[in-house]
């Protein structure tokens, strides 16, 4: 079943945009260089990034971790093609985002990128099931073909007696999964995700983490996650730190990894 | 597919059922206009589905079928010797007073027709025959005028002009709003009525005699010969009866409803109705609309994170306005159609919601719904997806 799973051929529509590199170990699964990004507050400028490279590698599960404010999400949303950055070039799967008009970035993340958010973000009038499908829809996996992938993927995830259950009914680390399934649904090459424990206990953050890693793993896909939670750390290939606007290899302060309570 | 926006709508099922409510109210103020409108515009032509004529002749002065001049009944004749005539019939149409037996005046309009005729004859007769109006100073009356002309039943009297009637059968669905009640009788008791003296005779008046060539009838209407050019037929016949006017009975009917629907400005005042029917629908509907999608905001923001086209999002919106559409307009058609059944029941005032009445308002509410949704679509094209990311 897993080797089913795992082979399963992918509907065209789902081709990344660069088959000759997308899943090619050598090409790094994101690169971004020189990225800068100021916002406006009333009539100041204040630099939230000041010049950041990163590459992180294809098959990699890497987190994003630094002090509250130091731009991790707005880092996470940079590279996922949502916010466009001040300066500086990001490209994903060896295909350069940067300067893709909006409608075609959109059809980007569709096809390539996974996320996963804090709040989960669950449909509230859609069961579990009905979630991921909705997502397969948005994909252009439609009907039958769908339907049967939602639940396929829900039994990864450990939630097969839960398809039909609204997300009111779900207890966090369940929502979680669903929402994990829903981020691997359509088979992406990249799955970013803000925060994905902050709802959750540290135990259960650490066994949903672990199952996600498996999971993608086995459809080598790349992750990216900030986190706050060094419970998690072991999970990770990689950490990388972000501090005063810039990557650091070691945290200079480590204050802000939390101790679990 | 999931309909997220089935389910996003019949999540929050008060405000659904409130959506719908205005939604109702909306399609049954516009269709009841609308209604009303049809209606009475048909009510004032009312008579004229009483016939089966090709071709109606009356004076060149008429302004629409109650405000005409009369003929005289020797263009009877001429008419029935015009090339492609087949049958020509005479029709009175005149008003008069009708005097209750508690002495009250009412206007009425005396119709007088052969009962042997086959062109013109109420429709439906709930009681009484044809020939009962032979009879000297027999009538019919309408069910639905009964009560304003104080009267009952077959049997009762009144007198019209200054003669004496009495009813001997009932007729339904000649009611006309703009038209005082019809009396209907024969052509020679009409002539009576219609000549009768200011003051009432000491004694019963004669029988009513034929008419002669001089006496007065309003209409003449005409059957053609089968496979008749009936335009051809009007010139015909316009020139052998001088100072007269033809009309196919689809002009008169339609020159009739256009002087009522302009002369009295109800088409304005209804028209207008209906006008604020739709506002009022649009405004619930974008209202409804917008609260949802600000309730729902983060989930939107979610699919365009996603990478959703805006075009998804728009569709869920559109989806869900049109479920409101037809989910509304279902029971507001519902309810108009039993208001409607209700009045001309009640008080034989028509609400006529014909199919394209109601294919029409179904077209209006589906409109209305989509239009409602741009403000909803609007504040989605405006949604930041980074939003998704905060928390
Ligand atoms: N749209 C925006 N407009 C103005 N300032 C912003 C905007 N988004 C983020 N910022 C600011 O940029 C800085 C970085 O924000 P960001 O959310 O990326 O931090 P973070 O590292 O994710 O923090 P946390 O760990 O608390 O989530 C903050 O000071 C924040 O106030
Ligand atoms: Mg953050």
């Amino acid at each position: 079943m897993q080797l089913a799973f795992r082979q399963r051929p992918q509907p065209m529509t789902l081709m990344t945009s660069n088959p000759d590199t997308a899943g090619d170990l050598a090409t790094p699964a994101i690169q971004a260089k020189g990225i800068e990004m100021a916002f406006q507050v009333g009539d100041q400028q204040f630099k939230v990034l000041k010049g950041i490279d990163l590459e992180i590698k294809t098959g990699d599960v890497e987190l994003l971790m630094g002090p509250s404010g130091s731009g991790k999400t707005t880092l996470l949303s940079i590279l996922g093609g949502i916010l466009t950055p001040t300066s500086g070039q990001v490209s994903l799967l060896g295909q350069s985002i940067t300067g893709l008009p909006r409608h075609k970035l959109s059809k980007f993340r569709l096809q390539n990128i996974g996320f996963i958010f804090q709040g989960f973000n669950l449909f509230p009038a859609l069961t579990a099931a009905e979630n991921i499908e909705a997502t397969l829809n948005l994909k252009g996996i439609r009907g039958r073909a769908a339907k049967k992938q939602s639940i396929k993927l829900l039994r990864q995830v450990g939630l097969a007696d839960k398809t039909r259950s609204l997300p009111r009914d779900l207890s966090g680390g369940q929502k979680q999964r669903v929402a994990i399934a829903r981020a691997l649904a359509g088979n992406p090459k990249l799955i970013l995700a803000d925060e994905p424990t902050a709802a959750l206990d540290s135990q259960r953050g650490h066994t949903i983490m672990e199952l996600l890693r498996k999971l993608a793993k086995e459809e080598g896909c790349t992750v990216l996650m900030v986190t706050h939670d060094p419970r998690i750390m072991d999970i990770a290939d990689r950490v990388v730190y972000v501090e005063d606007g810039l990557i650091t290899p070691k945290p200079a302060n480590p204050s802000f990894v939390h101790k679990p309570e | 597919m999931v309909s997220i926006a089935r389910k996003n709508l019949f999540q929050d099922l008060p405000r659904f059922i409130v959506a719908q409510a205005g939604i109702m109210f909306s399609v049954g103020l516009v269709t009841i206009q609308i209604g009303i409108l049809n209606g009475f515009t048909r009510s004032s032509t009312v008579l004229i589905e009483n016939a089966d004529a090709d071709i109606w002749v009356t004076s060149e002065e008429l302004r629409h079928l109650a405000l005409t001049l009369p003929l005289e009944y020797e263009q009877l004749a001429e008419a029935k010797e015009v090339e492609g005539v087949d049958r020509a019939e005479p029709l009175i149409a005149q008003s008069t007073v009708w005097r209750d037996k508690s002495n009250q005046i009412a206007p009425i309009r005396i119709i007088g027709f052969d009962p042997e005729d086959t062109l013109f004859r109420p429709r439906t007769l709930l009681e009484g025959t044809l020939k009962d109006i032979q009879q000297p100073y027999k009538i019919f009356v309408d069910q639905a005028d009964l009560k304003l002309l104080d009267v009952s039943a077959v049997g009762d009297r009144a007198e019209i002009g200054s003669y004496e009637g009495e009813i001997k059968g009932i007729t339904t669905g000649t009611r006309s709003i703009v038209a005082s009640p019809y009396i209907f009788t024969s052509l020679p008791n009409a002539t009576a009525y219609l000549n009768s003296p200011i003051a009432k005779p000491d004694e019963t008046p004669p029988d009513p005699p034929d008419l002669t060539d001089q006496n007065r009838i309003t209409y003449i209407l005409v059957k053609a010969k089968s496979g008749e050019n009936l335009s051809a037929l009007k010139d015909r016949l316009e020139e052998a009866l001088p100072g007269t006017k033809a009309f196919t009975q689809a002009e008169l009917t339609e020159l009739t409803q256009t002087y009522w629907q302009q002369s009295t400005g109800v088409g304005y005042i209804l028209g207008l109705g209906a006008v604020v029917g739709i506002v009022v629908g649009t405004v619930v509907v974008g209202q409804i609309l917008y609260s949802s999608v600000t309730d729902h905001l983060r989930e939107f923001g979610t699919m365009k994170a996603m990478g959703s086209s805006d075009w998804y999002i728009y569709r869920v919106i559109l989806e869900q306005a049109l479920w409101m559409a037809v989910l509304g307009y279902l029971p507001g058609m519902g309810l108009c159609l039993g208001l409607g059944a209700w009045t001309i029941q009640a008080q034989a005032i028509q609400i006529l919601i014909s199919p394209v009445t109601a294919a029409g308002v179904f077209v209006v509410t589906v409109a209305m719904c989509s239009g409602a949704a741009i403000f909803a679509i609007q504040k989605v094209t405006r949604l930041d997806p980074a939003l998704v990311f905060k928390s």
